[in-house]
Order: C-alpha cells, then structure tokens, then sequence
C-alpha cells in the first residue's frame, strides 16, 4: 500500500499551508559593479580613447562626494569640468530605484538634521528647499513613529531596548548617555570631524574594549552600541574604533526630530544634484588610467581623454593605486561589504498591534532590519510597499563576506533575508512579492581601531600632485556629510590650483 | 448494493477530512499562526482516530445499530461544530479548549467509522476485495474533499455553512445506512427518526448560517448587529436597538440616529451660516452624508465636495434605503460630488478653493490617522480656503481629552490661521469639540437656516463658552515627525476607561 490513511488525511491539510506559505518570490541580483571594479583592478584591456580633451578639471566619481565638488565648483561659477561616473548613472551609496509602488533607496537612506554648525549642508539643503523661512520643509522630516524595535515578541518604540531591561541597564544607558554628554562638551566630536579633531587614545581601542574598561557590562546596552557599530559603520564594536563609536552618539545634538529622509532615501539629494549638474556628468565612463604629462594630468575614459590641470579623486581611495600611475596602494583602508534587498510587498504583514515605523529594527538579528519606502507618503492608508533592507555582515572579516556575497547566488540571499524577517513577521512570505538583491563589496569605509589618527590616512589627506582626494572613506566612514565636505574642500583646492581659489 | 457502499464510504472519508480541516482552518483565522494551529490538530485528530479504531474492539452486538448512532454523532458534533467554535470565541475564554475537545470527539468518532464497516462487511465480502475497495474508496473520499475545500467550500459557503453541510452528508449516510442494512436491523424507526432529525437541524443551521457569524459579533456590541462588513479599509458596523441606529467605524461609534443631527448641525451651522453666499464647500471625511445634509440646507451653495477613503462607505449611504433616508439622500443631489480618496494626498495635488471646508475624521487613533490632525495638513488646507472662508475641524471630546482636544486647537493656531473653538453635548458620545480656523475674525452666525433641531441664533453663542473642566490646557502642536496628539489621545482616553 502506497500510502496510509493517515498520510492521505494528513497530505491535503498540508497541502492547504504548502498553497499559503510557499509563495514564488521573483527578482535577482541588480546594480552588480564588481565586474567592472575586477577589470580596473586585474588592469584589464580597455579600448583607446577616441578622443582627446582639453578639461581644467576632472572630478573621477559620481558619489556624493563627486557631485558636491562638482556643485561647488558650478556654484562658483566655474563651469569648465567634466565629472565621469562609471556606472550607468551617477548616485553612487545614493542610488535609488522606483517601482509601480514606490521609490527606494539602495543604500543611504536619510540625513540627520544639520546642527547650525553643519554650514554646508545647510547652504545645500537651502537651496534644495529642504530649509525654508528658517524651518525644515516638514515632509522631509522623518514622520512619526521614526524607529521600532522587535523584542521579546513584540514591537516597542524606539531603538534602546526598553522591554525586559532592568535597572541596572537602565542605570548604565544613564551613564553611558552623562559620558556622551561630556564627550559632545569637548568639541571634539565634530561634523565633519575635521571641524574639532584632537588626537585622542580611545582611537587605539576598540568600542567593546572601551565598554568594558567603562564597566559597561549591561547585554542590553552593548547589544544597542553594538547595532549603532554594524549601522553607520558595518563592523562590530569589537572592530570599531572607541573614538568612532563614541563620535556616533557625539557628534549630533539636533534641534529638531528627524531626520532628514525620502521615499528614495538619499537618492532625492543625489537626483536633484544630477539633474542641476547634468551637463558637467559623463556617467558609463569608468576612468581607467590616470597619467601625468608634465604638468598635465592624462584621465583615460574609453569615451575621450582628458588632459586636466587637477582631478579631484571622489572615487574610494583604494582603487587610487589601480589607476593612478605612482600611487601606492591605501593601507589601512578597511570597508565593509554590504547586502541590501528591495522587497515588494503586495500586502501588509500583521503588526502585533503596533504600526509600522520608518525603521524597524530586530532585536539580536544579525541584520539591520528594513526601512519602509511608503513611510513619508501623506496617505493613511497604506496596503501595498516597498522595505529596503540591510545587512552589513559585520560577523565575517570584510575579505570572507566579500567572498561569501559572490558565492551564494540570489535564492540563499532571498530565503536568508526571508528567514530573518520572519522572526518578527510570521507571514512575511505571504505577503513578499518580488526582492532584488544588491551586493556592494566595499560599500563603506570602516573606522577600525587606530585608523583614524593613522599617518596612512594623514598621506591620504594630502594631494599627490594635482590630484586630490575626495572621497568619504578619508573621514574613516561614510556619511553624506563627510561626503560633502570632502568634495566641496577637494573642489576649493582643485580652483586654487587653477589661481581661481 | 456494493456501489451504494463503498459511496457512503467515500462521503464519510470526506466528511472525515472536512471536520478536520475546518477546525485547522478556524483555528488559524481566529488564532493565527497557521503552523502551530495546523500541525496540532492534525496530529489530535489522527491520535484520536487511534482511539476511535481502538475502542472499536468493545462494540461487539448490533453492529449496524452502532454504525448508524456513530454516523448520527458525527454529523450534529462535526456539523456544528464550526458554529460551536466561532460562539465559543466570541462568548468563552476557553476557545482552546472547545477547539481540542470537539477535534478528539470527532476524529475518535470518525476513527470508529471504517473498522465497524470492515467487521458489518466481512460476512458479505471476500476480505481480500474489501479491504481493498473500502480503502480506495476512502481516499477518493478525503481527495475530493480536500479539492473541494479550498476551491469551493470556503470561498462559496464558508465554514459554518460548509461544517453544515457535511453534517447533512453524514446524517444522510446514517438515514441510507438503515435501508441497506434493513436485514440485519429491520426498520429500526428511532434511527431513522434520528436521522431525519438530525437533517432537519442541521438544515435549520444552513439557513440561519449568518446570524451566528454575526451572533459573534452582537457579543461586541450593545444593540444588534444588522450589518457588518469588512472593507479594505476598516470595519462598517451598523447596530439598531428600537429607533436607535448606531454606525461603528472599527468599533468605534461614529453616530447615533437618535442625537446625530445635535453632532452635525455644531459641525456645519455655526461656521458655514456665518460665511454667507458660500459656494463651495469641501467635506473631509464625513462618508455617512449627514454632514452633506445639513450643508445642502443652504441654496447659495453650487456645490460639496466630499472625500472619503472608503467606497463601501459612500456607496452604503447612497443606496441603503434606511441609511439614506438618514442622510436625506444626499449623495444623490447633483450638487454633491463625491470622490473616494486619501484626503491627504487629495489636497495635495488639487488646487481648487472653497469657502467651507469641513475636516470630519475619525479621533487620531493612529499614526496612520494622527496625520490628519497635523500643522502640514492645517497649513495645506488653508490653501485651499478663500480669504473669507472657514474651516471647521472635529476635535475629539474637550472632557474626556482634554488635552488633545486643546492640542488640536493650538495644531490649527500653528498652521496659520485664527482659532474659534466650542463645543457641543451630544449624549451618544458625551461632551463633543471642534474649532474653527479662519484668515479674518469670526463671529457667530446671526441668522441659521430654518428647520433646525438643536441650533438656534439664541445658542449659538454659548458653544463658544467653556466652562472651567474643559478651558484650556498647555499642548504642544501636533506634527508630522512629533505626533504628540496621538500620545496625549491614547493617554486621555485609557484614563477614561479605567
């Protein structure tokens, strides 16, 4: 006999949840740049240009570094540049996608509210309307709830973890919250950091060993300090510089609650910067050789050449060394690799009672949770969305997660983000319709333990010859405005050069 | 004679599974996490069926007599059992209980069906043959149900009605059981009494299905339910005691018949009588159209505007006779306009101006809808009001929130625009609040549309006068990225209930 009775009255009931819960998810991998990044770096053969150019300025990189030098210098009424971009579009860590439901961020997702110290930023901001009449444009400002965490089977206000903490947690996020105080007193924890840098001995350990110097020893707080870590830095605590973790908490004293964030994440500051400064973008141009000529810079493109009085190298600093004739490689320059994953969600998960937030984080996952696309809409209802998630995967060395995002193909990456949502949403995959997966090998620039006082970065910092160094991963990690800041003051150097300062 | 045997053995096997199903099934609507609720009563319906052939080997006379009480208890337990199931949720706390006391019941009165048969047939039937037929015929019995299930039982006549009729199938194979086996029984009058009994009861239950889905319901709320229904957007309940009929938005109450019209002459009169000839007027929410009604009172305006999200809702009170009759059959005046939209979004990319605009939501009882009562959505309304024009909000209780009512009132102060607020006592929901916005100063009306109930010029006044329990409070303005008015709205009204 083929089957028993009870195989035949069991089968149908689970053929009934296989109908529910196996739902085809499509997608795939999406934005892969490391085909093109292994070629400049295996200094693969690239066609001749076709032409030759005659550019003052040449700006290599069309992150937000590369499009604030570019503002800078169209601001200033400079208007001979080009700005080459590899990709087929410009954004760089702000790149954005768009879909029948919403837009999305692919990486940045929000800027915290400038402090009035944060000039540049708030010069930009102005004049894209997001400051207006002496307020920040409200539709901009993260709505209420801003974050949520999922802890003990359910979802709490807030990211510190509330629920279950004891009072002796409670007593330590009281002094650690007195301590940041008095670290933000010194003016030392700047933005950008460059603004009130002092060298300093907590850049020599590392945030876990500060914690437990400082006898912080509350599960609770080090899981909250650890997840600050794998957010803005993609490393652990155990791999982040002290003076990093604490410029995290620091450095930010907003005046109003934000922060600052679109559907598409930080791609709306990244589409109105292309759209204003379309003319100067050759975007699909990957520089493949940069060359001095005298007192010439030759930047190759398969498209021209330029022959350039100064560039400003707004691409990440390690691949300088590939293309640049007579740099040497960038020591000490660590970045994390990160995974993030675009969901279409044709239905709302259950909430447990709560509503969703614009971040919603899991507490003790080993991802970063999701953002939801649909947050800012002024709609008060809301049945289908988009969630952006990431995943910096901190546990590996950054080499090892390198090689493991290449190994796996979408379907482990798919089922591995599907599995994790569902700690928190039982019937997450009921509700996922389709996931595209981005992998992005050296996303951010990581502040491991000692690099930031390091003289390596110190050389960095310095032009070699008229090429000068813009890219964010100089301030040891990667926010929009270090981004900004490095582009706009590698913009004012390249003018000087030019007598134009 | 076969043919007709091993066909009761197909209708069992599939009443069998259906029962099973459907306990899995509710449970997992009622309870959730499909998973757990699935994989436990399955496995307590196999056990018990274990049970059930166990148990088998103590029936030893009259087996037939047995066969047929056994099919007679499966078709009233396994029939109503998901009425039994959907009461118990809505009246006990031991729905659990109900739920694995009914699944062993009826999987260890099913496990006795099939060994009683072998032993009825053996004498009749090589054992070889039988053993063979009876079992194909059971699994053809749980296949087809287990097709049919899903594809049309749940979707055409829902599990009450479906757990019913397969209880009429099993009652029927008990009634035919007793001609087939009349040799060995005779005409055994109390079975087929039974039978026919059993029948007409549980045909009593198909056609009275509804009243216990919404029997399920009245236990939430204090009058009866006469309709409810589930859109995409929320939950529509209407409830009617005597003449008194009460709308809930999910759950909560949004008018009663009985003192609505006191809630909407406040909401319209004293503002738009005191904007006179006003042409357009713009309502917000308000999907009921009594708001409409009383707008529709004054012949200077051209035309209403009315936006509300949910198209069940506007369509419910454009046909439903009693319900428009309410509303005076206001949607159905060529002078109003309704559109279904998020009111938000709607302003947003529309530009045209009115001389009224009422802001009728639901209290901010989420974020979701916390958005409606924002300084954003004030300052882009007053774009869309003309420089004489007023807009009225409702503002929740100024007794019972007080500081969310006062919190609204200062968001409106923050938007722009000068505040007028008042009150009004409408004994459904208590003391009531809304405030008016306007550019210029504004005095109450002098004149009021005739025919009025509650509203007079004599009155009018006094709503704008608040006595000492409902005067003002310190609030911060409610905002997009602060919504504090959801906080103090939560706060206000759980110290209410407690």
């Amino acid at each position: 006999m083929p089957f028993t009775r009870r195989e035949v009255l069991g089968a149908p009931a689970l053929l009934g949840l296989w109908r529910k819960t196996d739902r085809v998810v499509t997608g795939s991998f999406v934005n892969d740049s490391f085909p093109t990044g292994h070629r400049l770096r295996d200094h693969a053969t690239f066609a001749a240009p076709k032409q030759q150019l005659r550019v003052p300025i040449v700006i290599v990189g069309g992150g937000m570094a590369g499009l604030n030098a570019a503002w800078h210098l169209d601001k200033r009424g400079f208007r001979d540049f080009v700005l080459l971009e590899m990709e087929q579009r410009a954004g760089g860590n702000s790149r954005w996608g768009e879909n029948a439901i919403s837009k999305f961020p692919w990486a940045a997702h929000y800027v915290p509210v400038p402090a009035k110290g944060e000039s540049l930023a708030r010069e930009l901001f102005e004049e894209l309307g997001i400051w207006r009449d002496g307020q920040w444009d409200d539709r901009m400002l993260c709505f209420d709830p801003q974050e949520r965490l999922f802890i003990n089977g359910h979802w709490q206000e807030g990211i510190e973890p509330e629920d279950g903490a004891t009072v002796r947690d409670r007593e330590q996020y009281k002094r650690f919250q007195a301590m940041v105080a008095q670290f933000r007193a010194t003016g030392e924890f700047t933005i950008p950091i460059d603004r009130g840098l002092k060298p300093s001995p907590l850049d020599r350990m590392s945030m876990a060993a500060w914690l437990a110097e400082q006898r912080f020893d509350s599960p609770l707080l080090r899981w909250y300090i650890n997840y600050a870590c794998r957010d803005d830095y993609g490393a652990l605590a155990r791999d982040t510089s002290a003076w990093a973790g604490i410029q995290y908490f620091a450095s930010r004293e907003p005046e109003e609650k934000g922060p600052l964030t679109w559907p598409e994440g930080n791609g709306w500051i990244a589409a109105r910067l292309i759209a204003k400064l379309a003319r100067y973008i050759r975007s699909g141009s990957p520089v493949y050789r940069v060359a001095r000529d005298g007192g010439t810079l030759r930047v190759f493109t398969e498209q021209a050449e330029y022959l350039a009085e100064a560039v400003i190298w707004a691409a990440p600093t390690f691949i300088a060394s590939y293309i640049i004739e007579g740099a040497s490689p960038a020591k000490g320059f660590q970045y994390s690799p990160w995974l993030t994953a675009n969901l279409t969600l044709d239905r709302i998960p259950d909430q447990k009672g709560s509503e969703p937030a614009w971040d919603n984080v899991v507490f003790d996952s080993p991802t970063l949770g999701y953002v939801n696309a649909t947050h800012m809409s002024l709609a008060t209802h809301i049945d289908k969305t988009v969630w952006t998630f990431y995943w910096s995967l901190a546990d590996h060395t950054p080499a090892d997660a390198r090689r493991l995002l290449l190994a796996k193909d979408w379907n482990y990456w798919k089922e591995a983000v599907l599995n994790d949502l569902e700690r928190a949403h039982g019937d997450i995959r009921q509700c996922v319709a389709h996931m595209d997966i981005m992998r992005i090998g050296h996303a951010m620039a990581r502040p491991a333990p000692g690099f930031i006082f390091s003289e390596e970065r110190e050389r960095w910092l310095k032009p070699l010859g008229n090429i000068f160094f813009a890219n964010s991963d100089l301030s040891g990690f990667s926010i929009f405005e270090e981004a900004q800041y490095r582009g706009v003051e590698a913009a004012k150097r390249a003018l000087g050069v030019l007598g134009r300062a | 004679m076969s043919i007709a045997l091993f066909l009761s053995v197909f209708l069992i096997a599939a009443c069998g599974l259906i029962y099973e199903l459907i306990a899995g099934t509710l449970a997992s609507y009622l309870l959730g996490d499909t998973v757990f609720q699935f994989s436990t009563i399955i496995g307590c319906y196999l056990f018990a069926m274990g049970i059930g052939s166990y148990l088998s080997r103590f029936l030893g006379r009259g087996l037939v007599a047995r066969f047929v009480s056994i099919e007679l208890m499966v078709a009233v337990v396994g029939g109503f059992s998901s009425s039994l199931l959907f009461l118990a949720f809505a009246y006990t706390e031991a729905f659990r209980l109900v739920l694995y006391v009914v699944v062993i019941l009826v999987g260890t009165l099913v496990g006795l069906e099939i060994p009683l048969l072998l032993r009825i047939l053996k004498e009749r039937i090589q054992f070889r043959e039988l053993v063979s037929q009876v079992l194909t015929f059971d699994y053809l019995g749980a296949l087809g149900a287990s097709l049919l299930f899903p594809i049309l039982l749940v979707p055409k006549l829902g599990l009450v009605r479906s757990a019913l009729l397969f209880g009429i199938f099993n009652a029927g194979v008990a009634l035919w059981s007793t001609w087939l086996f009349r040799e060995q029984i005779g005409s055994a009058p109390m079975l087929r009494a039974g039978s026919v009994v059993a029948i007409v009861l549980l045909g009593g239950g198909m056609v009275f299905a509804d009243r216990i889905s919404s029997a399920a319901d009245n236990n939430l709320y204090a009058d009866e339910v006469i309709f409810s229904r589930n859109t995409p957007y929320q939950r529509i309940v209407l409830t009617k005691w005597k003449d008194d009929l009460r709308l809930f938005l999910n759950s909560h109450l949004q008018f009663s018949s009985r003192d609505e019209y006191r809630y909407h002459e406040a909401l319209v009169h004293p503002g738009l009588a005191a904007v006179p000839g006003a042409r357009h007027v713009l309502v917000m929410g308000g999907g009921d159209g009594l708001a409409v009604r009383e707008i529709l009172k004054y012949p200077s305006v051209e035309s209403v505007t009315l936006v509300d999200l949910d198209p069940e809702m506007t369509h419910l009170f454009t046909t439903h006779p009693v319900l428009s009759a309410l509303n005076e059959h206001s949607f159905s005046n060529p002078r109003v306009h309704v559109i279904n939209a998020d009111a938000f979004r709607w302003l947003d990319t529309n530009t045209s101006q009115y001389e009224f605009i009422v802001a009728d939501f639901p209290d901010p009882t989420s974020y979701a809808l916390g958005k409606l009562f924002t300084t954003a959505f004030y300052r882009l309304a007053a774009k869309h009001l003309s420089a004489n024009g007023l807009m009225v909000v409702q503002s929740t209780s100024p007794l019972f929130a007080r500081q969310s009512y006062w919190c609204i009132v200062d968001t409106v102060k923050q938007a722009g625009l000068r505040t007028y607020p008042y009150h009004v006592y409408v004994p459904s929901f208590g003391e009531w609040g809304y405030v008016i916005g306007s550019f210029a100063p504004y005095e109450p009306p002098r004149h009021l549309p005739a025919g009025l109930r509650f509203l007079s010029t004599s009155n009018v006044g006094e709503l704008f006068v608040f006595p000492v329990d409902m005067q003002p409070v310190p609030a911060e303005p409610n905002r997009l990225n602060d919504q504090v008015l959801v906080r103090y709205y939560e706060q206000e009204w759980k110290d209410v209930a407690h």
